[in-house]
């Protein structure tokens, strides 16, 4: 299964939770690739904590491999090369994890055909050999974007399941730009009729995960006075209320990421350790994301809403 | 004499394949395999049913001109092509085999294209060849513009993969496997023998060999494909049995889980029984000469022996579940 | 492979052999301009062609060593690009022209059976034969961007593709041959182009390449020759070419048609078509066994060969249009 996390701004903790989501599956033993497609800014390397590992691929990376420059692009094993202590000690029976990391300073490019067909390779052949693979899409209507609509309608990827998260945070402007980024007439459901798709197949494979969202009822707004519990309440509705209007109502929500500093500040993969024994990281928000990755082949959070 | 043999005979042979699970949910039959293998139109496929399914593409050139690699660092030009084929076993494993051979020594300068397409698959290098550090070289993979006849099984591979034939839908996960070899010549008159059959990183194995002058570099690279089958079947079973949870606790949570409730080992091992168990058969395809090299390995570790041992796991785990719970004093695990 | 006691014959590739002239004269290829400008082209052309051909014999039978050397000539008709007059209009007439000058034209061929012969589609296994000689650097990896329906002498101009953000394009570089002494003579054929509809037409050179290969005795399809000399019906010439056989021959006690090295006497108006028919030749990977066979056919007879394939064409270009 094929799962694209697109979003339409930066700073919506796309990449973060994107990776967050993979790591969650590797441990319940899941074969998980994560590809990093966000050209603009390739950042996975600091959530897995792989620098190292990363800064011996900056030529082999994903944008030489889409350019033909490198017949296979690199490949990085998260347990055996993080920096990450925890994650060395690769749990019992969780499966691989792997990052397709894109160039050091790789940029933005245009792609054109042969990279069209370069990305259905790697796509079918990934799929060929792992159970879940992310890939990470820069923001906005980018190339990205646009190749892997072009590469899932093509029809070597008929028989390929995929679907996306789109990632937004839980604000006016964030609500009405995701819905754009999907909605839209050359957003990801229009862009993806274009290139061969059918309508409702793609809709009923888009959901939303609404990140960085501050929860009323949480103890870290219990020493707010009740005006402001009472505020944060009625913005929380009108924000529903927008939501639905614009077609990303709870309905398509395939989950909710508490607001966190962790998430924010340090962009890191979050373990049991962070929320048992140092308790640097809550606990609801590592219950979210095993949520979220467990909804993400649960056909029953899926199809037409 | 033929023009390809009136070349200075080799003194080193090499040679890279990759083995992978052809991705389709059926075996390809026959006739599909012929298509799929069809890689010239004026030239047969090779098709072959004893003792089991079994095709293979005509050779096919890729022109090279670039050092090799070298594990003293010496720098030697070499210019000629390198063959590749594939082949299908069974319909379900398919192979690409780039093969070369490098001769003693070699003109100081580029010929004319044709005089390299008269002698497929040689490489000419420029003066003398070094043969033991570039057979080294080669194992050890060559650094970023040096010969890497693993690019051209790898293209041949890509080619073929984007095969209108093949639905996509490979039955179970696995992985390609990558097998880089050498051959250099046997001392004095001694027979073929295998000096070291390593396995490098996760997907890479090495082979290193001797053979008796003259042994065409074709029956060695059908032999290293036989070796790098085999070494497929045995690490995709070993992985296949590694990724399942025996004891208790709650199952993996595989994506796509099967629509029945068969438990999950059942539902992990039944294509392994359905597509891999029967593939065994060491040899079907070595030539005669090479054959017995095959001995080293079911001696040490132990090829044949280490494969007996995986089927019997998987078929008392099928066996195990098949056994109606009412009957069972305790439930298997999981 | 296993046991020589158990065969199969589908695993079991076997080339049939062609028999051999030393040498196959080409008298001429014919257009429908040449046709056009009436029989005193004709008469001109076959006039010009005569001390060549001498010549050309001249040079098989001290090659030989003094024995009478097997030659054979041959004459080509375009019947491809254009369609114009019909075999029982034009061969008489060609036959009577040839004579003239005191040539035998042993075996006349139709170009376009050099696109698909009978139900073979040479043109096509050849074009799956081409192995590009690989530019200095070459080290295994695809070149990006083939261009396909092209086949140059070296190395082509960078194309300028859209850079990566923030990356500079790349400033222009001449293209170079990959065999130039010093300086590139750089040449990029066009191999065929596909108009709308999908319909390939093969390029004139490279027919033209895939008749030097059927002269040469080089081309099989599945291990059968391609190009076997039919003799003329007793009807004598069809009204359509199409009921013409590919190849047919015209003088029963004819050498074989295909031989060890061929010459071509043409108009030098040939050169640059020629000329990509050798650069077509030199990437081109013949059928091995046929190779092999020549190879030790010649070696029995004691006649000298030259390994590569280009190298066994050779040409008269004689003055003229």
């Amino acid at each position: 299964m094929l799962v694209f996390a697109a979003s339409d701004k930066g700073g919506t903790g796309r990449s973060v939770t994107s990776a967050n989501l993979a790591y969650q599956r590797a441990l319940t033993g899941d074969h998980v690739a994560y590809v990093d497609f966000d050209f603009g800014s390739p950042t996975a390397a600091a959530v897995f904590d792989v620098p190292g590992a990363v800064r011996g691929t900056e030529e082999r990376g994903l944008h030489s491999y889409l350019e033909g420059e490198i017949a296979e692009p690199a490949r990085i094993d998260v347990w055996r090369q993080t920096e990450h202590p925890l994650l060395r000690a690769r749990p019992n029976q969780s499966g691989r994890l792997v990052l397709f990391p894109g160039d050091a300073g790789g940029g933005e490019f245009a792609t054109d055909e042969d990279a069209l067909e370069r990305c259905i390779d790697l796509l079918l052949r990934l799929n060929g050999e792992f159970d879940l693979i992310v890939v990470d899409l820069s923001a906005g209507r980018s190339y990205a974007v646009d190749m892997v609509l072009a590469a899932t309608a093509h029809p070597r990827m008929r028989n390929v399941p995929f679907r996306w998260l789109v990632f937004h945070r839980w604000t006016r402007q964030h609500v009405i730009a995701a819905s754009g980024l999907v909605h839209k007439e050359h957003g990801i459901i229009g862009g993806g009729v274009e290139r061969g798709h059918d309508e409702g197949a793609l809709r009923a494979a888009i959901r939303f995960v609404r990140a960085a969202v501050p929860d009323p009822e949480s103890p870290l707004w219990s020493q707010g006075s009740p005006a402001q519990a009472a505020w944060m309440q009625s913005c929380d509705e009108a924000l529903r209320r927008l939501a639905a209007e614009h077609r990303i109502g709870d309905s398509v929500v395939l989950g909710v990421v508490p607001l966190e500093p962790i998430l924010q500040w340090r962009e890191q993969l979050i373990t049991e350790e962070d929320v048992l024994s140092t308790q640097i990281a809550n606990k609801e928000t590592l219950e979210a994301l095993e949520e979220i990755a467990r909804r993400l082949t649960d056909d029953s959070y899926w199809g037409q809403p | 004499m033929a023009p390809h043999e009136s070349a200075p005979r080799a003194v080193l042979a090499g040679g890279e394949i990759r083995t992978c699970l052809l991705p389709a949910r059926q075996a390809l039959d026959v006739r599909a395999a012929a298509q799929l293998l069809g890689l010239r139109a004026d030239e047969r496929v090779l098709l072959s049913e004893r003792p089991n399914l079994y095709a293979r593409s005509p050779d096919t050139l890729t022109g090279i001109d670039c050092p090799l690699p070298s594990a003293n660092g010496a720098h030697v030009r070499a210019v000629g092509t390198v063959a590749a084929r594939a082949a299908l076993t069974e319909g379900r494993i398919l192979q690409t085999s780039a093969y070369f051979r490098l001769p003693a020594s070699g003109p100081d300068q580029r010929q004319p294209w044709g005089h390299y397409l008269v002698r497929p698959g040689l490489l000419e290098p420029f003066g003398k060849l070094p043969h033991e550090a570039v057979a080294q070289g080669v194992l050890d993979g060559g650094r970023h513009g040096e010969l890497d006849v693993g690019l051209i099984a790898g293209g041949l591979l890509t080619r073929l993969l984007r095969h209108p034939l093949l639905d996509q839908r490979p039955p179970l996960r696995s992985r390609p496997t990558r097998l880089r070899w050498v051959a250099l010549p046997a001392e004095g008159d001694q027979g073929p023998s295998i000096e070291r059959f390593t396995l490098a990183e996760d997907e890479l194995r090495t082979v290193r060999l001797r053979v008796p002058e003259g042994t065409p570099p074709a029956d060695v690279a059908g032999l290293c494909d036989d070796l790098a089958l085999h070494d497929w079947l045995l690490t995709t079973l070993v992985r296949l049995l590694d990724g399942i949870r025996l004891g208790s606790g709650p199952p993996p949570a595989r994506v796509g889980p099967p629509a029945d409730d068969r438990p999950a080992v059942v539902a992990a091992l039944r294509p392994a029984v359905d597509h891999l168990l029967h593939l065994w058969m060491p040899r079907a395809r070595v030539a005669k000469e090479l054959a017995p090299l095959w001995e080293a390995l079911e001696e040490r570790p132990g090829f044949t022996r280490q494969w007996q041992a995986l089927v019997q796991r998987i078929r008392d785990q099928l066996t195990l579940h098949a056994i109606p719970s009412l009957y069972r004093e305790v439930e298997p695990a999981p | 492979m296993t046991e020589a006691v158990f065969r199969e014959t589908a695993a079991d590739p076997r080339t049939q052999a062609v028999p051999l002239a030393h040498l196959s004269i080409e008298l001429g290829h014919l257009y429908m301009e040449d046709f056009e400008a009436g029989p005193e082209r004709l008469r001109q052309h076959f006039a010009q062609v005569r001390p060549w051909v001498d010549a050309a014999r001249a040079a098989a039978a001290a090659r030989a060593g003094g024995k009478r050397p097997r030659v054979s000539t041959c004459f080509l008709i375009d019947d491809y690009f254009t369609r114009f007059s019909s075999p029982a209009e034009l061969v008489p007439l060609l036959l009577a022209e040839a004579d003239r000058a005191g040539l035998v034209i042993d075996y006349l061929a139709r170009e376009s059976g050099c696109a698909v012969a009978g139900k073979v589609p040479v043109a096509e296994a050849v074009a799956g034969r081409i192995v590009e000689s690989p530019p200095p650097g070459s080290y295994g990896l695809r070149p990006p961007a083939a261009q396909t329906g092209w086949l140059a002498n070296g190395e082509r101009s960078p194309v300028a593709r859209a850079p990566q953000a923030m990356k500079k394009a790349a400033v222009w570089q001449p293209p170079t041959e990959t065999a130039a002494r010093r300086h590139s003579v750089f040449l990029d054929v066009e191999l065929w182009s596909d108009d709308p509809d999908g319909h390939r037409t093969w390029s004139c050179p490279f027919l033209a390449a895939v008749w030097q290969l059927a002269r040469l005795g080089l081309l099989r399809n599945e291990g059968e020759p391609v190009f076997v000399p039919q003799p003329p019906t007793d009807r004598g010439f069809p009204d359509d070419w199409d009921e013409l056989p590919p190849l047919i021959r015209l003088n029963p006690r004819a050498d074989p048609f295909a031989a060890y090295r061929t010459c071509s006497v043409l108009p030098n108006r040939f050169l640059p078509v020629e000329h990509a028919v050798r650069v077509i030749l030199d990437q081109t990977e013949v059928d091995r066994g046929a190779l092999r066979q020549v190879a030790e056919r010649s070696a029995r007879e004691d006649v000298a060969v030259p390994d590569s394939v280009a190298d066994r064409v050779s040409y008269v270009f004689y003055a003229g249009s």
